[in-house]
């Protein structure tokens, strides 16, 4: 028996087993990395923070939307032992049936996982997770719960920041926040599925520069998924960046005052500064208080019903609803007139009414006065020399290149163009062209007598009630406008880029005396049509329009600007079938003008009526 | 006095450094795994690591005494001792359960466990009886007591139940083999029961247990593969079913070692070396295939099972939890580790990995100090063991041999089997990392085990025998 030879056996399976060892340690250590991957997913949790939203100021430094601290009653349900379940209903304030409905709900919704790709849903929850059990506490809520968390473990308080608005105002300039879509989730790392985004007005357009910078912490966390500490004492963590504050050129007293106006009222109110073109109000009516949207909780319950309520609260009327403009537009024609030098400042025209209707008034002997009494057949005969110029062969061509030459003033104006304004769910409103009429009628098949009420701001012409603003402000400019814009400044930077540039009409402002002048004239002078809306003290240049309504009494329209001399504010008042631009639009117009430049009214009558006419039959309007 | 100068003097200091070393590497790793910020000192005894400290100072007088008692008298008494440690092992059955098993004697807050402690006793005994054996004439009644040695503790600590230390025990079949205790005696009985046969000796009686321990490899290997295809990237992605897979490594494994140790042999001995590469090549691919297809006809619930066990079904937060948080913590370490106290896959705070300061305690280890770190490890136990193996061929006396080759085997066992479980390589079964993991009863019966390993080899010059 050579047993001794059998100590090398013995000693080749050491030594096998150790180079077995040494080999499949390197292999695991050091050249395969998928236990690296498996061991962060199990142990350092990369903890994302965001910071809250930029708070937001108005113009005279208020501050208009702020952050407020709200807390989440989470749940881990491999931390729960022996839930009274009883005592926890009580405590919440739910009854149990409640409390048993909200941990199937839980398992069922949130413990759900949505395949990105695929949309398909398969179950993922786990007890080890957190899960939200109720939302959004607000303090007084959570202080009466917290003290009594300790006797129910696996429950805890987490803080989590949401909008408040303590002006409860300008909801469609703010916009709100909600939960990242799926896809938004997909198309930009920075949202996961619970991430909050803006989702409309200047919450929505300046997105990255309210969303700010976030910061993430590395944490090792234990098997029951408890946080531990921080991972190597924090090297990698970097610290959460609030957004620089955001001034707008809203002014929230003004906006407040707009909006009480137009209770009971269907319309909208637009004031810009003419040397900025800042918006200093955007009043849509109705609208709703902003903090109805704050956190999923309310979401749920007041979307809906603003979704469903026939009076469009959700409806960002002056960006988004065109209207024809009514006589507002006579003040262009008289401008596109001048500078093509088809008339000059002392023109006249009969006021025939077989052209088309118009009330009493004397004959206006210049462009002023037409704009003073606001002349019907004079602009009618005026469009005619602008789109009939004689320039092409027969009264067909004349027509197609006039109304293109026409279409291009007008495009100067931003009329029939987006404006580049800074929130979302601007329309352009409709300044027709000869390609558009050749649709409808065929080429060369139409000439200005088709056409004609496009002179008076009728027919084919819509404006949204912000190009209307905008008119006020170019006439008080004499020419040229800032695109409106509501951010005066982002930290310590300016407004947009696009906001610091001139936009020129084709006017030259030479032309712009005579139009003002008449402006002046609706407002201060007999048989002007803006009586209603003189104001101690201030010199309102404004112009009436009523814009003919198919579906029923006629829209009022009022655009001005104060004082003539310096302007400050020019304006747009619409207000749906309340009927002739001067009884109602005007009067509103002069106290938004007054209250922004005087910071009070001086005509209480004036308010008074306002504030208590019922303009819209919100119930009638519901067919 | 001079024979305490000789001690000194005969000492072997390599192995002894080894382990003070692995002692202190495992203590700075429970230290580090336990530790608690609000305790912080290493004397606190409320600690884990406090304690361990109470155990390794009990374990080292232990040692000083084993150091003090002649060693003729562990041969002398090696039945008693048996005897006594086997009347434990009955003794601990009767004993509440902890953790769903009965292995423990408590003393107040304290208890040990006498199954530590029958691993010493058990090797005593068996050098005893080997060393007396006129190994010449063996014949089926020392084939027997040999092995009943051994399975009497195994069978008391089957009842407790403790897996883990029954299947350490197998490790004395390899110093059975190693002082030629062959099976040859069941063997031949079994094989002359046909007719017209009559061996005096068979290769397979002789060399029972390494077969026995090949066969057994074979046979998890080509379940590994069994029911899969292999493709081979580098030939064109031919497909190859699994077990034929393991045939072509068989093959090729054969041949490596074959051209290897040709170069060492006569002419004569390369041709018997040829017949037995040949033989065992055939024998393999028979035993392959066998599985193979046996696997094939089990019941879809059997091979469920048997997927499982073997890592083939993944299940990471199930039946594979500790496993795969084990090889987390392993495979995060990197070349050089997290750091020392970083481990955050496996310190007790996170536990991620349960039982991370006793038998899972490699993992905090790999993980701190990366594959430098377990690559020493690896290297110094494998130096101790074949450190005691040179130790045992140095002795002139049997009983001296035979019980250094058992306390090199156990070692062996544990390093295998721990270590192994970490890195995939072996069962998840709870042992303990020899003088590493924290535990009163392991470190002090491996201090016990080694010091009477020290004081024999120390006493080796006086033994004439």
């Amino acid at each position: 028996m050579q047993s001794n030879n059998r100590k090398y056996v013995l000693i080749s399976f050491i030594v096998f087993v150790g180079i077995l060892f040494l080999f499949k340690l390197f292999y695991m250590q050091v050249v395969d990395d998928s236990w690296k991957l498996r061991a962060q997913q199990l142990a350092e949790k990369r903890r994302e923070i965001t910071p809250p939203r930029a708070v937001v100021f108005d113009r005279k430094g208020r501050k208009i939307v702020s952050n407020m601290t709200y807390y989440n009653l989470m749940m881990v349900e491999a931390n729960i032992t022996d839930l009274d379940t009883v005592a926890f209903a009580k405590l919440i304030g739910w009854t149990l049936e409640e409390v048993r409905n909200r941990f199937k709900e839980i398992v069922e919704g949130e413990g759900v996982y949505r395949n990105p790709h695929t949309g398909k849903v398969t179950p993922n929850y786990q007890k080890i997770r957190p899960y939200p059990f109720i939302k959004e506490l607000t303090d007084d809520e959570m202080s009466r719960i917290a003290p009594h968390l300790d006797l129910f473990p696996g429950f805890y308080e987490d803080v989590t920041s949401m909008r408040s608005y303590p002006y409860s105002s300008g909801a469609n300039v703010l916009g709100y926040l909600s939960e990242a879509t799926r896809e938004e989730v997909d198309a930009d790392h920075f949202y996961k599925p619970g991430s909050i985004i803006g989702r409309a007005g200047i919450e929505r357009f300046y997105e990255e520069q309210f969303r700010g910078k976030k910061g993430v912490k590395y944490i090792v966390t234990s098997a029951m998924n408890n946080a531990i500490g921080s991972f190597e004492d924090g090297k990698y963590d970097t610290i959460a960046v609030q957004a620089d504050p955001i001034k707008l050129g809203l002014d929230v007293a003004l906006q407040k005052y707009g909006e009480k106006l137009l209770q009971n009222k269907l319309g909208c109110i637009v004031a810009l500064e003419p040397s900025s073109g800042e918006i200093l109000a955007l009043v849509s009516s109705p609208s709703y208080d902003p903090n109805l949207l704050v956190g999923n909780r309310k979401i749920r319950e007041n979307y809906p019903k603003l979704l469903q309520d026939k009076s469009k609260p959700l409806f960002p009327r002056p960006l988004a609803s065109e209207y024809p403009p009514g006589s507002i537009f006579k003040l262009a024609q008289a401008l596109i007139g001048m500078q093509e030098g088809v008339i000059d400042e002392n023109a006249t025209f009969p006021c025939a009414k077989s052209l088309v209707g118009c009330h009493n008034h004397p004959q206006a002997a210049n462009i002023k006065q037409a704009v003073q009494f606001s002349c019907n057949p004079y602009f009618y005969s005026l469009t005619r020399k602008i789109i009939q110029q004689k320039k092409g062969k027969n009264d067909f061509e004349n027509a197609e290149i006039g109304l293109n030459l026409w279409a291009k003033y007008m495009n100067s104006f931003g009329f029939g163009v987006k404006l580049e304004t800074d929130i979302t769910g601007i329309r352009s409103g409709r300044i027709p062209t000869a390609a558009y009429y050749d649709k409808w009628y065929g080429h060369h098949r139409w000439q200005y007598s088709t056409i004609y009420s496009i002179s008076i701001g009728q027919g084919e012409v819509t404006l949204t009630p912000l190009q209307m603003a905008n008119l006020a402000a170019i006439i008080a400019n004499r020419g040229w406008f800032y695109t409106p814009h509501f951010v005066k400044s982002i930290g310590n930077d300016g407004p947009l880029e696009q906001y610091r540039k001139k936009n020129y009409t084709l006017i030259e402002s030479k032309y712009f005396d005579p139009v003002i002048r008449g402006m002046h004239a609706v407002v201060h002078e007999s048989g002007g049509t803006a009586r209603l809306a003189r104001t101690e003290g201030i010199n309102i240049c404004g112009k009436t329009g009523t814009a003919q309504n198919p579906h029923g009494k006629d829209h009022s329209i009022f655009i001005a600007f104060a004082p003539m001399e310096n302007p400050k504010i020019a304006i747009a008042v619409f207000i749906e079938n309340a009927g002739f631009g001067g009884v109602w639009a005007a009067p509103i117009a002069s106290l938004m003008i007054e209250k922004y430049l005087n910071g009070k009214t001086s005509d209480p009558a004036k308010e008074k009526r306002i504030l208590e006419a019922t303009l819209a039959n919100l119930i009638a309007e519901e067919e | 006095m001079r024979k305490n100068d000789s001690v000194i003097g005969q000492l072997d200091w390599p192995l002894l450094l080894v382990f003070f070393l692995l002692m202190g590497m495992g203590l700075a790793t429970v230290y580090s795994v336990a530790y608690d910020p609000e305790h912080p000192n290493l004397f606190d005894f409320s600690q884990k690591y406090g304690k361990q400290m109470i155990w390794l100072a009990i374990s080292l007088f232990l040692g000083l005494l084993v150091f003090l008692i002649d060693s003729d008298i562990y041969r002398r008494f090696s039945l008693p001792i048996y005897l006594f440690v086997l009347g434990l092992l009955v003794i601990v059955l009767f004993m509440p359960p902890i953790n769903g098993a009965r292995a423990w004697l408590g003393f107040g807050g304290m208890g040990i466990q006498p199954a530590e402690f029958a691993k010493i006793s058990t090797a005593i005994l068996l050098a005893r009886f080997l060393s007396s054996l006129n190994l010449k004439q063996q014949n089926l009644r020392t084939v027997l007591l040999a092995n009943l040695i051994i399975l009497l503790p195994m069978a008391l600590i089957l009842l407790q139940p403790d897996a883990g230390t029954f299947v350490v025990f197998t490790s004395f079949l390899f110093v059975l083999y190693r002082e030629g205790v062959t099976y040859d005696p069941i063997v031949l009985k079994i094989i002359n029961l046909i007719p017209g046969v009559n061996f005096k000796q068979t290769w397979v009686g002789s060399h029972f247990i390494p077969i026995l321990f090949a066969v057994v490899f074979l046979a998890v290997v080509t379940l590994l593969f069994s029911g899969q295809t292999v493709t081979y990237e580098l030939f064109g992605g031919i497909e190859v079913p699994g077990a034929y897979s393991v045939i072509l490594y068989i093959f090729i494994f054969i041949a490596l070692i074959f051209t290897i140790v040709r170069f060492f042999l006569s002419k004569r001995e390369r041709k018997q070396a040829l017949i037995i590469a040949l033989l065992s090549f055939v024998l393999s691919s028979a035993i392959v295939i066998v599985i193979d297809f046996a696997f094939h006809k089990l019941a879809g619930h059997q091979k469920d099972r048997i997927e499982l066990v073997l890592g083939l079904k993944e299940d990471p937060d199930g039946r594979d939890y500790n496993r795969n948080r084990a090889m987390a913590a392993v495979g995060s370490g990197g070349l050089t580790g997290k750091g020392y106290r970083n481990a955050s896959v496996s310190s007790v705070r996170t536990n991620h990995v349960p039982e991370s300061e006793t038998d899972f305690i490699f993992c905090p280890y790999a993980e701190e100090w990366g594959f430098v770190g377990s690559a020493f490890l690896v290297i110094l136990y494998l130096f101790m063991m074949l450190r005691i193996v040179v130790i045992a061929e140095r002795q002139r006396a049997a009983f001296n041999r035979i019980y250094a080759y058992a306390v090199a085997m156990i070692l062996f066992y544990h390093f295998a089997i721990n270590i192994g479980m970490s890195i995939e390589f072996a069962p998840v079964i709870g042992i303990p990392l020899p003088f590493f993991s924290a535990g009163g009863s392991s470190l002090m019966s491996f201090s016990v085990m080694m010091f009477i390993l020290l004081k024999l080899d120390s006493q080796r010059k006086d033994v004439f025998n």
